[in-house]
């Protein structure tokens, strides 16, 4: 993994480091940087964040299948402690893979504050279990057939022309892979759920290059 | 989007007409109209024409409709799945099984439904696609699994689950069962049991090769089907995905492999109770592989 220099020593090799090299790589496409730019200007006129769920409200209960056939129940994890939840577009997007690989690793820390980590992701057809397998995760990979739960949580956007055409382009099938073809998917977002099943912290951002750090993720739980 | 914004569209459909749909939604008019305005903004363009006497749904209305319709019951439905759990509802879930379609492949997912919902009592339906895709329209059943080549209505949702490879099932003692595998050249002189409830294999047989193959006829399930085979009466080409239990033996069927793709059909844009819900999630999430 390349590391990017920073002012600040400590945050050498972060996610978010990872992910702005990534992101510095994609861009140079013209034709990547025009797609992307499309979803942050569509999604920031029409002020798509504030219609996110947000802190202090509660997280709609549900009941959702996991990547090896189980049906999961946020409310079981909710006894235990504290929840983290995070949305995911899928494994073909490489800005979640480096953000699963770094949940991963940080997966021991977040367990050690007492919470449980759920991945959502809109893939099925067995995709969630290659998701889960392929990072060797050891927390649950849920399958949001339909984004049922994303559209609760106000998450899922339709995706515009031009990264709609360039997701085509490169072969990557949504009707196929999500089981309809509406065509959209959900934003970054991470949400930590306090046991009373409220919401004790957020991350949200249009740009799908931005992800929840998994230090602030564990730094949060400890606050709850 | 906004959950809200979605059941305010998805009821604009059915009622076509904005004031009744804002009463139904328990919203003033302005505020209704603001949320359709500000879905249509976000999916770039207008989902319905608003003339005065008239509401009718745009192209782009019709063509998002029934995928915000399933997107509204997805959320719909794992909230009303995590509900169901706590009061422990008394529910069922109805499944059709197409012609020699087992329900080996899908008794994890049903067993997990019934973890959850203890009370939740199960039916199998085992009959031909008209049938089935009947009951489903009546609201008999709640889903079916059927293969690809029968003719599915436009208001059937299909999801692809496995495809399933026929093998040749026959007496333990039989000739055929010293091989590994089975071909069409040696079936030639053998007697097939066929059955309008076991899938149409040797059909297929027949059609991609161009024999005439000696057939008997067995209009029962599989089970009298194998009864039958065990008795010696002929062999049988099935599902693979089948159980088959001694005296009988399975052999891979080859040259030509028969083969046909599974799917789990359910209506379109019709509500299904916690347990059929969750039981069509828990088929499309997996892999079947």
């Amino acid at each position: 993994m390349p590391h990017q220099s920073n002012l600040e020593g400590s945050k050498i090799d972060t996610l978010t480091s990872r992910l702005g090299t990534l992101l510095a790589s994609r861009r140079q496409s013209l034709e990547w940087d025009a797609a992307y730019q499309e979803i942050l200007l569509r999604l920031d006129r029409e002020g798509f964040l504030s219609g996110i769920i947000s802190v202090g409200a509660a997280f709609p209960d549900f009941v959702l299948p996991n990547a090896d056939g189980r049906l999961v129940a946020l409310a079981d994890h909710l006894t235990r402690g504290p929840v983290v939840l995070s949305f995911f577009r899928g494994e073909w997007c490489p800005f979640c893979k480096l953000t699963l690989t770094a949940l991963t690793e940080a997966l021991p820390r977040i367990e050690a504050v007492g919470a449980s980590l759920l991945a959502l992701t809109p893939e099925t057809g067995g995709l969630p279990l290659s998701m889960k397998q392929r990072h060797g995760a050891a927390f649950e990979v849920l399958a949001d057939v339909d984004f049922g739960v994303g559209l609760s949580a106000g998450v899922v956007f339709k995706i515009p022309k031009l990264y709609r055409a360039r997701l085509v382009a490169s072969n990557v099938n949504f009707p196929q892979r999500h089981g309809n073809a509406a065509w959209c998917l959900p934003v970054p977002a991470t949400f930590i759920i306090a046991p009373d099943g409220t919401i004790a912290w957020r991350f949200v951002d249009a740009d799908f290059s931005h992800r929840a750090e998994p230090d602030d993720i564990v730094a949060a739980i400890r606050r709850v | 989007m906004e959950l809200s914004q979605v059941r305010y569209f998805v009821t604009l459909c059915r009622t076509l007409n904005f004031s009744r749909a804002a009463e139904q939604c328990n919203v003033t008019q302005p505020a209704f109209s603001r949320a359709v305005q500000r879905l249509e903004d976000e999916l770039g363009g207008a989902l319905l024409f608003r003339e005065r006497n008239l509401t009718r749904l745009t192209e782009l209305g019709r063509a998002m409709r029934p995928h915000l319709e399933a997107m509204l019951e997805a959320a719909d439905a794992a909230t009303a799945l995590a509900q169901a759990k706590r009061r422990n509802l008394q529910t069922s879930l109805k499944i059709g099984l197409g012609p020699g379609i087992g329900a080996a492949s899908i008794a994890g997912a049903v067993g997990e439904v019934t973890k959850m919902l203890p009370d939740c009592a199960i039916h199998f339906d085992e009959s031909g696609p008209t049938a089935l895709i009947d009951a489903m329209l009546t609201d008999r059943l709640d889903c079916a699994l059927l293969a690809e080549d029968c003719d599915l209505p436009e208001r059937l949702n299909r999801w692809p689950l496995y495809t399933e490879t026929a093998v040749a099932v026959m007496p333990s003692e039989h000739r055929l069962a010293t091989q590994n595998a089975v071909t069409a050249r040696d079936v030639l002189d053998e007697t097939l049991l066929v059955g309008e409830r076991c899938g149409d294999f040797t059909k297929d047989l027949e059609q991609l090769t161009g024999l005439s193959l000696r057939q008997k006829r067995c209009n029962g399930a599989a089970a009298q089907l194998l009864d039958l085979v065990a008795a010696g009466l002929g062999i049988a080409l099935l599902s693979g995905r089948l159980r088959f239990a001694a005296p009988l033996a399975v052999r891979k069927f080859t040259e030509p492999d028969l083969t046909r793709r599974i799917l789990l059909t359910a209506v379109a844009g019709r509500p299904l109770n916690p347990a059929a819900a969750s039981f069509v999630k828990l088929c499309r999430a997996q892999g079947f592989s």
